[in-house]
């Protein structure tokens, strides 16, 4: 034992006092309310997509004849093929859920502000990311209406000034949609944006530890020393705890819930009731109400605010000490994303 | 590390002559350039084989002898795409006799819908087409009634077509997905 101890030793000469320095984080105490702890289930549900994601993609062909009668073959006629598929589509849309209600909690708790603004552009970096990957990934399917929502999507990028067009037919690899579209999006989706997402991940967390978990007070314990607890195994327990939870989720909707396979892909006939996945429904209602460059353009700028919002915030703080004016912003955004959201979801057109 | 390199200067300096720093210059440069140069290449390279190669790829194809399309009537065309496209001859106002009839007489409108691609249907009930996507409306002869495209001031595209000796020709795509 000691022998093999001492062969480990010399071949990684870790330093054991400096690693349990190094790994153990003083955790601020507000991250025993679980509201707090959001950061770390997408983190947690990426790796379930990256395995559940790889296994799939041993079956999985991304040309137009086989694609669809691929992910059938998936759903009907591979073993536990229909939990796998459903366990990765769950995940992603827990994914995106918990995303961007992790970035609401960064926003109301102010958690962007100096020094941390470049964590929060990182953080939009990864909204996209995983954005984009459910887009990608469900345009795999290549049923009727991931085909459709492809189409529009492609088309919309015809908009970005200057380079659009060129975009466009990168993303197509033609001028439309062809034999060469989907395996250029099974790349985006596989390759491309999940390793752009592990780099963007490892900068992330990177910067969280060098400037430690913004410390935030309740008004409770405002009068009391700041108190932390430790990473490991405290804080590390109850990751665990919520990843197993998590876990149990995901296995319990795939079961009840199985992801369906809906139409073929039909070119030549848009289905009289399309909708994109959930998570678009706020820039497909968006779409609807203004001409395509005013659509384009708002959502842009809106994109645009939001990435430069903690300088913003910053610049109208040092104007005006104490301004609220982030809360009220933050509300107004809020309302108008699920009250677009609901009004997709109720009707049809 | 316990390498100072304060000490490395003050020890260093007096020995390496002007020129040998001169060229020692020259020498980073030429690899820095020769890295840019090398990568800058490969760049290239990729971006060229991302970008596609070939538009899509269309023909003329016959419609009909125009003595034998009478006015207000219709043709439908299937491309080799797979696209059913409606040709229509326009109704005349007023005496007309072959020999006046001109390209601008037929239309073949697409169903395609202008704003981001979707496929439009008519609807016989509204006299209109209807875009399921974002609820772009389009009056028959394709001028856009309402929605996004109505907002753009987009119609629907039309097929070119030509008129030669007296028979009529249509441009249509090969190949796409559907075919
Ligand atoms: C980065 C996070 C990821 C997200 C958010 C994501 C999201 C999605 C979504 C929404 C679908 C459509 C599911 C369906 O309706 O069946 C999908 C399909 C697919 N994904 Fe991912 N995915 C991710 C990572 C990966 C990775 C790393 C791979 C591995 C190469 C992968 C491989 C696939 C394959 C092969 C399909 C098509 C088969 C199918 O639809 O069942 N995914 N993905
Ligand atoms: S694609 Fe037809 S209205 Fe948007």
């Amino acid at each position: 034992m000691s022998k093999l101890t001492s062969f480990l030793r010399e071949r990684l000469p870790v330093d054991r006092a400096k690693l349990r320095e190094l790994t153990n984080e003083p955790v601020p105490h507000h991250l025993k309310h679980g509201w707090f702890c959001l950061g770390g289930t997408p983190a947690y549900r990426f790796v379930v997509m990256i395995v559940t994601g790889i296994l799939l993609a041993f079956y999985y062909e991304a040309t137009p004849t086989r694609a669809w009668e691929s992910v059938r073959t998936i759903s009907e006629d591979v073993a536990y093929g229909w939990f796998l598929r459903s366990i990765h589509r769950w995940a992603a849309t827990l994914m995106v859920a918990a995303v961007v209600l992790h970035q609401m909690r960064i926003f109301f708790t102010d958690a962007y502000r100096r020094p941390r603004e470049l964590n929060w552009l990182i953080g939009m970096g990864l909204l996209h990311c995983t954005l984009g990957a459910g887009f990608t990934g469900y345009s795999l399917v290549y049923e009727q209406l991931s085909y459709w929502g492809a189409t529009v999507a492609a088309n919309l990028t015809d908009n970005v000034p200057w380079i659009g067009a060129l975009l466009r037919r990168l993303l197509l690899g033609g001028d439309e949609y062809n034999a060469h579209t989907l395996s250029r999006f099974f790349v985006l989706h596989g390759a491309i944006l999940p390793v752009t997402m592990i780099g963007l991940i490892v900068l992330h967390v990177t910067l969280i530890r060098l400037h430690g978990i913004a410390e935030l007070r309740f008004k409770a314990d405002q009068n009391s020393a700041p108190r932390f607890f430790d990473f490991f195994p405290d804080h590390l327990l109850t990751e665990l705890a919520i990843g197993l939870v998590l876990m149990l989720l995901l296995g319990v909707l795939a079961s009840l819930f199985p992801v369906p396979i809906g139409p073929r892909v039909d070119p030549l006939l848009t289905p009289d009731v399309i909708k994109p996945e959930w998570f678009f429904y706020v820039a497909f209602r968006w779409l609807k109400l203004f001409s395509e460059r005013a659509a384009f353009a708002s959502l842009g700028a809106i994109v645009v605010v939001m990435a430069a919002w903690p300088f913003i915030d910053g610049f109208i703080r040092r104007r005006r000490p104490g301004s609220e004016a982030s809360v009220f912003v933050g509300i107004v955004a809020v309302l108008a994303i699920v009250g677009l959201t609901v009004w997709e979801a109720l009707v049809a057109h | 590390m316990t390498h100072d390199p304060t000490a490395a200067q003050v020890t260093l300096a007096p020995t390496v002559p002007a020129r040998r720093s001169f060229f020692a210059r020259l020498a980073g440069f030429a690899m820095f350039a020769s890295l840019v140069a090398s990568y800058g290449t490969f760049a290239v390279m990729a971006g060229r084989f991302l970008l596609p190669t070939h538009s899509r790829r269309k023909a003329w194809r016959r419609v009909a002898e125009i003595g034998s399309f009478q006015p207000a009537t219709t043709r439908t065309v299937v491309a080799p795409s797979g696209e059913r496209i409606v040709v229509a001859r326009c109704a005349i106002n007023g005496a007309s006799t072959p020999a006046t009839v001109t390209v601008d007489d037929f239309v073949a409108l697409s169903s395609t819908c202008p704003h981001l691609g979707c496929q439009v249907t008519f609807e016989p009930q509204h006299q209109r087409f209807f875009c399921p996507c974002h609820n772009g409306t389009f009056a028959p002869d394709g001028r856009a009634t309402g929605g996004p495209p109505f907002e753009a001031g987009q119609s629907l595209p039309r097929y070119p077509l030509d008129l030669r000796a007296n028979l009529l020709y249509i441009e249509v795509p090969l190949d796409g997905v559907a075919g």
